[in-house]
């Protein structure tokens, strides 16, 4: 049978296959020993291939024309010491193994040599032990490549991680521009159509062109808040010396209208003074406090901002009293373009929370919403306290 | 008695944007008469009165977008405010860009203002009748410079 066969065949193929080749580079002065080591290394798993050289320029000069993959090396090199071998690897930048053969030294001696670098350390007359200190000396030295390729290999999928998270922001901030004026003519000549020529055509027309003239506002508003969004990644995160009260007070100034038309009520809590970039962080109170405005209940808002010292970090809290957000959503409501109601119950496009993620992650902080006391709604964000070094992004 | 009409020129490529603005024009509180051309070189001739151009009046205002074919937008405003002979002429700038690159450029080549295009009907409509109030009737124009 033709399965039976194939497999037949490759064991075949296995045991004929030549044992690996192991390229030994020896510093032994006597020739004796040499010949019991490369005796002892014959017995073993790998098809030996051997150098001798004397002198430590000797030993410079081969290891750069032919490397070998380990150095077997006397202690006493006559001129020179085993030890001294390892410095030349070390100095040639290679990673060899390099095992001691050596008449019996000081356990000082054979303490200080390890410390040094010495993969392992065998005595001349007990030879034996060999093979297992080379299978050992070969095993390190390849989980320590592996780690060293696995280091690597992460080190690039960051690298490119990083970089499609750039083209990704740079292709949001591109696109939305670009996006921007047809998508202009379209909003200003539907626009246009329906205050010149309401009631001209009939009633069907003109729902239709409100319908058109919706959505190239809506289309407008997402593509705004798209920019915004992909503008967080792009700037630079400049941090400077804040006053988050002063922070505060602008966003509020700025929601004064929505403040006063809902009756709201806002309790402050004095604010620390941290490194931060002063707009984003002002952007992200504002989405907040807007929220806060916007989701409200029966009651007219009452919303309460504080900050508490927790560690290295400030836990800053904006919480209010309206609808709430159910245990399941707490998560997803900082997902980009996430909305939890439709249009007709609470405007808005999804992105407000995740500009305020986006920001505080790239404060090297944290942002979570939580349910409130009494039905509302927490939303809690930690960000550092502590010197600009220790938030700075790599942008 | 015969009123003077203000003449403004238009550079716009888009003619969607064009005809935009000659309706908001025409809807603003100071009637003129608006001459349009679609590319920079276009705009230089005209101003310069150059063939076709010869019997053009020379504008009371421009209104300048700043991507056009040809010759570009910052191009046209260099060349007009280096000449002598049109530097006095007011140019406004109108221009979907609100990079604040642009802005800054526009100001150091002379521009009398820079009026970014709003994105809404309302917005738009609003922008041009203030161009229009302003420079028609609140501004004190210069004459044209003899040569």
């Amino acid at each position: 049978m033709s399965a039976t066969g194939t497999r037949m065949g490759e064991e075949a193929g296995k045991s004929v296959a030549s044992k690996p080749q192991l390229h030994v580079l020896l510093l032994e002065g006597d020739s004796a020993d040499r010949e019991l080591i490369l005796r002892e290394l014959a017995k073993g798993e790998f098809e030996i291939t051997s150098d001798v050289v004397q002198t430590a320029e000797e030993f410079r000069q081969r290891i750069r024309d032919q490397p070998p993959d380990v150095v077997l090396s006397d202690y006493n090199l006559g001129q020179w010491r085993g030890t001294e071998a390892l410095e030349i690897l070390r100095e040639e930048g290679l990673d060899i193994p390099l095992i001691l053969v050596s008449g019996a030294l000081g356990d000082v001696t054979a303490v200080e040599c390890i410390k040094q670098g010495v993969t392992d350390y065998v005595l001349k007359d007990s030879l034996a032990r060999l093979s297992v200190a080379l299978r050992g000396a070969l095993k390190d030295k390849k989980s320590r490549e592996e780690r060293q390729r696995a280091q690597e290999s992460l080190a690039q999928k960051v690298e490119e991680l990083a970089r499609s998270n750039r083209d990704l922001e740079q292709f949001a901030y591109v696109a939305s521009h670009d996006l921007q004026e047809p998508l202009r003519m379209v909003a200003a000549y539907t626009q246009l159509l329906g205050e010149r020529y309401r009631g001209k055509l009939d009633d069907q027309a003109d729902k239709y062109i409100n319908y058109a003239v919706d959505g190239a506002e809506r289309m407008q508003s997402l593509i705004h808040d798209l920019l915004a969004f992909s503008r967080v990644g792009r700037q630079e995160t400049e941090l400077k010396n804040t006053d988050c009260n002063e922070v505060v007070g602008a966003a509020l100034k700025d929601l004064q209208a929505a403040i006063s038309e809902s009756g709201a009520v806002v309790e402050r809590e004095p604010l620390p003074w941290l490194k931060a970039n002063e707009s984003q962080l002002k952007q992200v109170f504002q989405n907040l406090l807007g929220n806060a405005l916007k989701f409200r209940g029966a009651q007219a808002p009452v919303i309460h901002i504080s900050a508490q010292r927790q560690g290295a970090d400030w836990i800053f809290s904006v919480a209010d009293n309206g609808i709430g957000i159910s245990t399941e959503n707490l998560e997803s409501v900082f997902i980009i373009f996430n909305r939890l109601h439709t249009r007709t119950e609470y405007p808005g496009n999804g992105i407000g929370l995740a500009i305020c993620k986006k920001i505080i992650e790239r404060h090297g902080g944290s942002i979570e919403a939580l349910p409130g006391a009494d039905g509302g709604t927490i939303l809690r964000f930690a960000l550092p306290a502590g010197r600009p070094a220790d938030i700075q992004e790599s942008a | 008695m015969t009123t003077i009409l203000a003449e403004i020129l238009l550079v716009e490529d888009n003619p969607a944007d064009r005809d935009l603005t000659i309706d908001a024009l025409a809807h603003s509180h100071w009637p003129s008469n608006i001459s349009a051309v679609s590319d920079g070189a276009e705009a230089l001739a005209f101003l310069r009165r150059e063939e076709k151009y010869a019997a053009a009046t020379r504008p009371n205002l421009v209104l300048l977008d700043l991507n056009l074919p040809r010759k570009d937008g910052r191009a046209v405003l260099a060349d007009v405010k280096s000449d002598p002979a049109l530097r006095r002429i007011p140019v406004v700038i109108f221009s979907t860009s609100q990079a604040p690159l642009d802005i800054e450029r526009c100001y150091e080549l002379k521009a009398n203002s820079y009026v970014s295009k709003p994105s809404t009907l309302r917005d738009w409509m609003a922008a041009v009748k203030v161009v229009n109030e302003f420079w028609l009737g609140c501004a004190c124009l210069p004459r044209e410079e003899e040569q």
